[in-house]
């Protein structure tokens, strides 16, 4: 069932937004384009909000180190996270962020864990 | 004008005293300049353009400070102490790069280009962990003429810095008059046709005073005084009170070149009476400018030690004419040779001086002729920024 996690307007296009409301945290971002997507917040590789990276042609780069992730898919493209993590379907009605959370398990860095 | 000085007696002696050497050589003194007048005022460290994009940043030294200044995607350009908010590490390290964040290298402590901490390792476990408070520390950023200046003053929250409006810009446009006014010389539109990094094994005091007068130019500025042959009466462009004179090219010069042929594109919306002149100002405590029809030349100074100035100087130009420099329709190079050979002329004799200034021959400083007066009025300000007349340990670096 979807999630309202936010409204369109708490959003900055080219930004994520970290919402701990759920758990783990998720991120949700509008691309420059006016898109929004959502993927878990915590890189897979060491402990860091991907909501703070750097968003560009959509993926977002974690801001520790250098990896980037695929904003619809949670793909990663280079080391050193080695682990994609999980992308959430992400929709806006009448300005609200809805999110359907995926149910595969989720991809944390070691000594992340879900409380 | 070559008798101006002359149809006017001063009262009393013709030479007034300069500093004492101790003032060029003195550790301490240099130390106190450093933290009461370039960690205190305003200085000019880069030009804006030379950060373009947002994440490009540059270092510069300010006093004993080193500072990154860095383009944002957001707040334009700032600049912050390069001193990482965990353990202390430079954040940046090499002159210059782009980057999507500012990464301390050794916690991986990462900063925005904005500023604020937004990431470490495990800082979403600390959440009370405040992103502005632990941000990189800001310092105060302006820009001006197509530069980014920048005061160190005011970062502790316990002191303002200097009105920028005030003390820079009220101080330019006042000596440079209504009718003169520096605005008309649109040096904010103008680009970067050169630029040439000096470094002077000389006090930067002894770089202001040189630059102040004209004394010297007949004998060590042959071009230059080819081009004005009014500097031949000693006078220079900067004169008492803090005036500024228009100081006319011979009549058979064309432009401001080193062989006196003609220069490029004027700039459009100069007044007549700055047509064929050469303007001249120092904006305390580290910046020349210079303006004449077609260009306009800009010195930064950087003061390295007591005994070391790095000085970068560069010739602005209009747009069109760097357009025409690429395709050829445009010729810079004797314009830049003319103030080229000035700053080598000028630096050469700071060199030859510096190392007297410890001499006993120097011990109770030197003297300023009539036409050099003026320069006792930086002399006054840097003894009263400095407080040296109240302070008794500094009574071997008073004026006389």
């Amino acid at each position: 069932m979807s999630l309202r996690v936010c409204s369109i307007d708490d959003l900055t296009p080219g930004e994520g937004l970290r919402i701990d409301a759920v758990s783990p945290p998720i991120a949700v971002f509008l691309t420059e384009d006016g898109e929004v997507y959502c993927l878990d917040d915590t890189c897979s590789h060491q402990d860091a909000s991907l909501a703070s990276g750097w968003v560009e042609d959509c993926r977002v780069e974690c801001p520790l180190h250098e990896s980037t992730f695929h904003l619809a898919t949670g793909q990663v493209d280079q080391p050193p996270a080695k682990r994609s993590v999980r992308a959430h379907q992400a929709q806006v009605l009448d300005g609200e962020v809805y999110v359907e959370l995926s149910t595969a398990e989720p991809v944390l860095p070691p000594g992340v864990r879900v409380p | 004008m070559i008798i101006d000085h002359l149809d006017d007696p001063l009262p009393g002696s013709s030479l007034r005293p300069t500093p004492t050497g101790a003032a060029y050589t003195d550790r301490e003194v240099f130390a106190r300049e450093q933290a009461d007048i370039f960690e205190k005022m305003w200085n000019c460290v880069l030009r804006a353009d030379a950060i373009s994009s947002p994440g490009e940043w540059k270092k510069v030294t300010v006093g004993r400070e080193e500072l990154i200044v860095v383009r944002t995607r957001k707040a334009g350009v700032k600049a912050y102490y390069n001193v990482c908010r965990h353990r202390g590490m430079r954040v940046c390290t090499g002159d210059e790069g782009k980057a999507k964040k500012l990464q301390c290298g050794y916690h991986a402590w990462t900063y925005a280009l904005e500023g604020e901490l937004v990431a470490a390792p495990n800082l979403t476990a600390m959440p009370d962990v405040d992103r502005e408070e632990y941000g990189l520390k800001p310092v105060h950023v302006r820009q001006w003429l197509g530069y980014v200046w920048v005061c160190l003053a005011g970062g502790d929250s316990t002191a303002e810095p200097p009105d920028f409006d005030t003390e820079v810009l009220g101080e330019v446009r006042t000596r440079f008059g209504q009718v003169e006014s520096i605005d008309n010389y649109g040096i904010e539109n103008l680009k970067l046709g050169q630029t040439k990094t000096y470094d002077v094994a000389a006090n930067w005091k002894l770089i202001i005073e040189n630059f102040m007068e004209c004394y010297h130019c007949a004998t060590i500025h042959p071009e230059l005084t080819e081009v004005i042959p009014e500097f031949a009466d000693g006078l220079a462009s900067q004169r008492k009170n803090g005036e500024v004179h228009g100081s006319s090219f011979g009549e058979d010069i064309q432009g401001f070149t080193v062989d006196g042929s003609a220069g490029v594109a004027a700039l459009p919306a100069i007044a007549p009476n700055q047509d064929r002149k050469y303007y001249a100002i120092t904006v305390k405590p580290q910046v020349f400018i210079n303006t004449v029809p077609d260009h306009v030349i800009i010195h930064r100074m950087f003061p390295v030690s007591e005994q070391r100035t790095i000085v970068v100087c560069d010739w602005l130009f209009l747009p069109e004419v760097i357009e025409g420099v690429a395709e050829g329709r445009y010729d810079i190079s004797k314009s830049v040779e003319l103030f080229h050979r000035v700053n080598l002329q000028d630096f050469e004799a700071c060199e030859l001086t510096q190392p007297s200034m410890s001499s006993t021959a120097y011990a109770r400083g030197g003297a300023l002729v009539p036409s050099e007066h003026h320069i006792e009025e930086f002399h006054t300000w840097w003894q009263s920024t400095l407080a040296l007349l109240e302070s008794a340990e500094m009574h071997q670096v008073r004026v006389g």
